[in-house]
């Protein structure tokens, strides 16, 4: 792996980045379906529904990431190969979650018939509407807390969800999969920063989106446990 | 108003203890071998500690008892005599008795008349507690100078005898402190003017994020339990100890998020302007570097904020995890070993996993 190293621009936005992640980590640990899931007091069923909720926004993901490499101006023509290039990895990954959830107890007419929460939502529509703009560069905040999730997924939730609810592996494959090529990912991270991230203003843009995104994410979470 | 750290102490209880020397002093739990140790020892990399127990489990010297000696090795290095002393600041997870507070014990151990008297209560951040109450209270020019102590004699908690009265097996959490943490105190006297070289506190500053976590560090709960019962909620004692309530767990799966959470609160001070990567010169963690490796200190490189490995000093390998003892205990071996100039700055920092309470503190290193 080459040491890639970033810009002082980069450097202020990497760390403004890692403070909105912990900010975010600690909004989750106060969503009530999240701390019974860390206090074991967690069902399939509760799993379950987090999948369906969940499913909603993936098959949702790939349609803002293919919309904001549109949105890259010619100027921009090699973020828009690498975004083309996560989009191309990403967009049937809601295959994956469908099939966690049948091999869970759920049935897969319910979970493709499901409609969004209103996180869900708010996020949808929010990261449509910026991936619309261009030269959308701010979503590389996006991109932070979506990938940050992922390896959270994969290295806590999962294991967790399969101690407290006996599984084995069989049916959080979704949630590790993430986890796979982690370096890989901070990587392009790493360089996405460097090439987007060259003035304040656009530092403060990434940093806004960032928090945005997270803000919405907790509240599609804080969402699973409603009804409506 | 500027306030100086003109002397500091320590007491250490009884010869060093190696690693093989642990589970003969501490004994055998249902006469076995305890097949953990060593990967815990291995990952925490202490090679020696102290006790304030001996093999037969007899307590060799009480909790309030080695404070006081740690006061009084800081006293002896000072301009001042017991008499001057106008406050006491004392820090414990567990004094000698229950009730009342550490610092009353200590003052009465210590035979300081006429004091102001602050206790803290918590795990490894009670001292950082302690040091912020003297450091404010001499700040608003309450007072003229501050003893600030810090002593913790958890081994007592370690005895074989406690994990067999708590039932048949043990359980990785209830047993990964007992090849952790061990006994000691450390003290800080606090002035108004500084006296000779010395160490000027600029700023100290925590975060606890206990609402946004679960419990992670404890005594208290019974094993396996939801939290809703605690050790006064038995018939007995009896009952509580043979339930697990009186064992101290480490939650393991939690403890990654003190790491994170420790460079969270590094990065704020950044953006608040009060750290400065670049000036620092020495950093003194209560918590041992190798945790800090992986894939958030490579972020923190990349975001040109690392801190270099040879401006790391920790004294945790060789005198033991003394859990808010720690930091003043280190502090004082830095002063009395190692190389600093006048002009430097040192960053200490005391990550607390107990329920995630982070503390900081700047020093400068000035001369009268």
């Amino acid at each position: 792996m080459t040491e890639h190293v970033l810009s002082p621009q980069g450097q202020q936005c990497l760390q403004a980045l890692m403070r909105v992640w912990f900010e975010f980590e600690r909004q989750l640990g106060r969503v009530p379906l999240l701390q019974r899931l860390e206090r074991g007091q967690f069902s399939k069923a509760d799993y379950c529904q987090l999948l369906l909720n969940w499913r909603q926004q993936v098959i949702e993901g790939s349609r803002w990431i293919s919309r904001c490499a549109s949105s890259f101006e010619r100027d921009y023509s090699d973020v828009r190969s690498t975004i083309i290039g996560h989009a191309r990895e990403e967009h049937r990954d809601y295959e994956m979650l469908e099939r966690d959830y049948v091999a869970a107890g759920g049935n897969l007419s319910d979970i493709q018939n499901a409609p969004r929460n209103i996180g869900t939502e708010a996020l949808h529509g929010f990261l449509m509407y910026r991936a619309g703009q261009p030269n959308p560069v701010d979503l590389i905040g996006a991109m932070w807390i979506i990938e940050g999730l992922g390896q959270k997924m994969a290295n806590d939730w999962a294991t967790q969800i399969d101690k407290v609810t006996g599984g084995d592996g069989g049916y959080t494959r979704f949630m590790r999969y993430h986890g796979a090529n982690d370096d890989n990912h901070m990587q392009k991270l790493y360089q996405l920063i460097d090439r987007l991230c060259q003035h304040p203003a656009q530092l403060t843009a990434i940093v806004r989106t960032a928090r945005v995104t997270a803000r919405l994410y907790c509240l599609q979470l804080e969402e699973v446990e409603h009804d409506y | 108003m500027s306030v100086y750290i003109n002397s500091t102490g320590h007491f250490l209880p009884g010869p060093p203890v190696s690693n093989d020397e642990m589970e003969p002093l501490l004994g055998l739990v249902h006469g076995k071998a305890s097949r953990l140790k060593r990967r815990i020892l291995q990952s925490n990399g202490i090679q020696t500690r102290h006790y304030a127990i001996d093999a037969e489990h007899n307590t060799t010297i009480s909790n309030a008892g080695m404070a006081a000696k740690a006061a009084e090795h800081c006293l002896t290095g000072s301009f001042l005599g017991k008499r001057q002393i106008k406050m006491l600041s004392a820090a414990t997870s567990q004094g000698d008795i229950v009730l009342p507070g550490f610092g009353s014990m200590l003052q009465a151990e210590l035979g300081l008349s006429d004091i102001e008297l602050h206790s803290s209560h918590g795990i490894c951040s009670g001292s950082m507690m302690a040091l912020k109450a003297a450091f404010t209270n001499l700040k608003a020019g309450e007072q003229p100078n501050a003893l600030v102590v810090a002593s913790e004699l958890t081994s007592r908690l370690f005895k074989a005898s406690r994990y067999e009265a708590a039932g048949s097996t043990l359980d990785f959490n209830a047993e990964f402190l007992r090849w952790m943490l061990s006994d000691g105190a450390g003290a800080l006297l606090l002035e108004n003017q500084p006296r000779g070289q010395c160490f000027r506190i600029d700023w100290i500053r925590s975060f606890s994020h206990a609402d946004a976590y679960p419990v992670c560090m404890s005594v208290g709960y019974p094993t396996d339990s939801d939290h809703s019962k605690s050790w006064q909620d038995y018939a007995t004692y009896a009952q509580a100890e043979a339930a697990g309530a009186l064992l101290i767990r480490q939650d393991v799966r939690l403890l990654e998020n003190i790491v994170k959470l420790g460079v969270d609160g590094y990065l704020r001070l950044i953006a608040e302007g009060r750290i400065q990567p670049d000036n620092i010169d020495h950093v003194l963690c209560h918590y041992s570097s190798h945790y800090f490796r992986g894939k958030i200190f490579d972020m923190l490189q990349r975001a040109g904020v690392g801190i270099a490995e040879h401006k790391w000093y920790s004294n945790l390998y060789s005198r033991g995890n003394t859990g808010c003892a720690s930091i003043f205990i280190m502090l004082d071996e830095f002063r009395r070993t190692q190389h600093y100039q006048t002009g430097d700055t040192i960053i200490c920092m005391v990550p607390e996993s107990g329920r995630f309470n982070n503390a900081y503190m700047q020093l400068t290193v000035v001369e009268a």
